[in-house]
């Protein structure tokens, strides 16, 4: 079962932490430029804050959907100053607010927007309100998208799929100067000293090459296109955070599996009851059919209409009329048979 | 934004299909006002399986030259001819494959059809192939990609592929048998050649083209919904074709949980992974075929992997409501950037025009020079006919008797007839 939790938080899986730090180291660069950065889709800031350090730009504009996650984000960065939007990426009024706020800084903006765009109903306003951006404000923008095509999953929370495909359409839509990466993953161990006094490791490692699957895919646009930094992260994995993690999922994922047993169960259960309750309607109904042909007999026999039939019910609707007319008088009267 | 799609009718085919469904995604954009030019003049009624377009305008040609539009764009080749008579600032053509490859070398569409991508215009196209071939071909053109999308709705993935563990193998070969780029008739005798159990079922619209076949069951021309329930119950999708653009009937199968046998035909690039979510068999190598559906008829395992792996492959494919966003930005894009340069492409046009004629001159001599030899012979002969012995002989042509005792002779006729035409 998948986890789709998708803000990354201090108890997202490491792996993915890292993942969404990279971008933003990757990043870095250019958010440290001089000029304003603005996050869209900024989450509570943890990768962003990671990444970049002590280091913090001079102004920023932190943008998501819910306000309660950019304050957050605002904090986790310690840039109370930054200027919070709540906004829809989908709705040109709200993407014209983020130029409002531009427009009280200096210096050509740097947007970045990391595992957006997939969230959207439709990206066509932020791509218009994008290339506006880089052609007016002179900014540049860094962007990824999950490589959904090679895992097939389906996450709940992406309205759209991407691939190489789709991202080839979307490079076709970018200024002829751009960027494009590609993010593997990769995956390591490390030897510390018994005493586990933290030791820094200079790795090196060989990544890229034929055969090469994306786990994201990357562009950047716009004149600092190229001051992208390229390099790879590797953290130590929090195996408690891990261990527990991976250890509720499995929890969860059992408990779900013998509530589904137990729901499958009782609707066994009642769909044997329903049966069960079936047949003996069915036979009731036997029953009453052999009382009904006994009553009809002795109806017969004594010559009087059939229970049931048009000419027994009138009489007895008559019958009942006149009993109650009769219930004004003192006198007992003999119920119709 | 006003946008025209050049069409020469609306009946339901593949390649109007996707041009129509754009059309019906862009017009629900706020501020989006699009229209489909039917440039050919219309015998009757074109609008089967488009009667709920409710946002879209149809107009025909002449209605169409009276207004004035953003983009222009031509989605066939013979709605250029149409393309620049319209009035609109900006024209594209809409690429969805190279369609000079539908016709033989001897026919003159052929290179009418390639003519046309050298006209300087700005290309969209639905599949990598055609992007990079238009690269190639155009270097000075702007080409944009946008992805023909699924109707997730009518093709929406199944939750998991079904299970076929032992009953025969039921194979749905589709496609129009008059089109001989699609090889309809190959497929049917690829399954026939096959010596595992099947369930062959043809899906055609036209059943004079297809003729007297071998099939379990032969049905046709289906709904989209209709194609959706019977990809449902088919195991393997079978294309043997040597001509697509984007190559949408398996990629459909595999929304309903259908692996495919396909010959290595441009699109299948797309999503067609060997071994993964499909096999590739090779050119004509029908026995080839018919070994790769034993195949998947024996091995159950296998047949369930790839059914599995194509629907996961489809899950990841784009909707027409993804696609039409890449579609807005293309024209938004072509919008916003300069007309082309009406002498870009202008050589390359010049030189096909060159190499185009050339090859019809060759074409000419070669049946001058046959006519010539033709000739040889019927002049001796008309000699003959019109001499009082020929004049004899024919009228002896009608005498049953005579008939009676030439009969023999006919295969000696029959074959010198033969020789000489």
């Amino acid at each position: 079962m998948s986890d789709w939790q998708e803000r990354i938080t201090h108890e997202t899986a490491p792996a993915i932490r890292a993942e969404h730090e990279l971008r933003y180291r990757m990043a870095g660069p250019l958010i440290l430029g001089g000029g304003p950065w603005v996050d869209l889709g900024c989450g509570n800031g943890v990768a962003a804050a990671a990444a970049l350090g002590d280091a913090r730009p001079a102004n920023a504009v932190l943008v998501d959907i819910e306000a309660p996650v950019v304050a957050l984000a605002a904090h986790e960065l310690g840039m109370p100053e930054a200027v919070q939007l709540a906004c829809d990426l989908t709705d040109p009024v709200d993407l014209q607010r983020i130029d409002e706020a531009l427009r009280h800084f200096e210096g050509d903006p740097v947007v970045t927007c990391f595992e957006v765009v997939e969230h959207l109903s439709t990206f066509l306003p932020l791509l218009e309100w994008m290339g506006t951006l880089a052609r007016e404000r002179g900014a540049t923008f860094a962007i990824s998208v999950p490589n959904d095509a090679f895992w097939s999953i389906q996450n709940p929370h992406h309205l759209t799929a991407w691939s190489e495909g789709a991202f080839e359409e979307l490079r076709r839509l970018l200024p002829a100067e751009h960027t494009l990466l590609r993010q593997v993953a990769i995956a390591g161990s490390a030897l510390v000293e018994w005493d586990v006094q933290p030791v820094q490791h200079e790795l090196g490692v060989e990544a890229g090459g034929e055969g090469t699957v994306a786990s994201h895919l990357i562009a950047a646009f716009g004149p600092r296109h190229g001051d992208l930094w390229r390099g790879a992260l590797a953290t130590q994995t929090d195996m408690l955070e891990q261990r527990r993690w991976e250890r509720e999922r499995e929890s969860n994922v059992l408990l779900a599996e013998q509530m589904a047993r137990e729901q499958k169960a009782a609707i066994e259960a009642q769909e044997r009851i329903i049966v069960e309750q079936r047949e003996e309607l069915r036979g009731h109904t036997a029953t009453f059919d052999e009382w009904r042909a006994y009553i009809h007999e002795l109806e017969r026999e004594l010559g009087r209409p059939l229970a049931g039939t048009a000419e027994a019910i009138q009489r007895q609707t008559g019958a009942a009329a006149d009993l109650q007319d009769s219930s004004h008088s003192t006198e007992p009267v003999e119920p119709p048979a | 934004m006003k946008v025209a799609f050049l069409v020469n009718d609306l009946q339901l085919s593949g390649g109007v299909g996707v041009v129509v469904e754009h059309a019906r995604q862009l017009s629900r954009i706020e501020g989006w006002d699009v229209t489909l030019v039917l440039v050919r003049e219309q015998e009757g009624p074109s609008w089967h399986g488009y009667e709920h377009l409710p946002h879209l305008h149809v107009r025909t040609r002449e209605e169409a030259l009276s207004d004035h539009y953003d983009v222009a764009v031509a989605t066939w080749w013979e709605t250029t001819f149409t393309l620049f008579e319209l009035s609109a600032e900006r024209c594209a053509y809409f690429v969805q494959s190279l369609e000079d490859r539908f016709y033989r070398h001897d026919e003159a569409e052929q290179l009418g059809a390639g003519l046309t991508l050298d006209l300087p215009v700005v290309f969209i196209t639905e599949a990598r192939w055609i992007a990079d071939t238009l690269a190639d071909l155009r270097p000075d053109a702007p080409c944009y990609l946008v992805r023909n999308g699924i109707d997730k709705e009518t093709f929406g993935p199944l939750e998991r592929a079904p299970i076929n563990a032992a009953q025969p193998l039921r194979v749905l070969i589709e496609g129009s048998p008059s089109a001989w780029f699609k090889h309809v008739h190959d497929a049917i005798h690829a399954v026939a050649a096959m010596r595992e159990p099947r369930h062959v079922t043809v899906v055609c619209g036209d059943r004079e083209a297809l003729g007297d076949v071998v099939a379990d069951e032969i049905v046709g021309p289906l709904s989209h919904r209709e194609m959706a329930d019977l990809y449902e119950r088919t195991d393997v999708v079978l294309k043997l074709s040597s001509v697509e653009g984007m190559f949408g009937p398996p990629l459909e199968g595999f929304h309903r949980g259908a692996t495919c046998v396909v010959t290595p035909v441009t699109g299948h690039e797309e999503y067609v992974e060997h071994g993964w979510n499909g096999m590739l068999t090779d050119w004509d190598d029908l026995r080839g075929t018919a070994r790769q559906l034993d195949l998947l008829a024996r091995d159950r395992e296998l047949l369930h992997f790839l059914r599995t792996n194509a629907l996961e492959t489809a899950r990841a494919w784009p909707s027409w409501e993804q696609s039409s966003q890449f579609m807005a930005g293309a024209l938004l894009a072509i919008h916003r950037e300069p007309q082309a340069a009406a002498a870009a492409g202008a050589a390359r046009l010049l030189a096909d025009l060159r190499g185009g004629i050339e090859a019809y001159n060759g074409h000419l001599r070669e049946r001058m020079d046959f006519a010539r030899r033709a000739l040889r012979y019927e002049r001796p002969l008309a000699r003959l006919r019109s001499s009082p012995i020929g004049q004899s002989l024919m009228a002896l042509r009608g005498n049953r008797a005579v008939k009676v005792a030439a009969r023999p002779l006919r295969p000696l006729t029959r074959r010198a007839r033969r020789l000489l035409s």
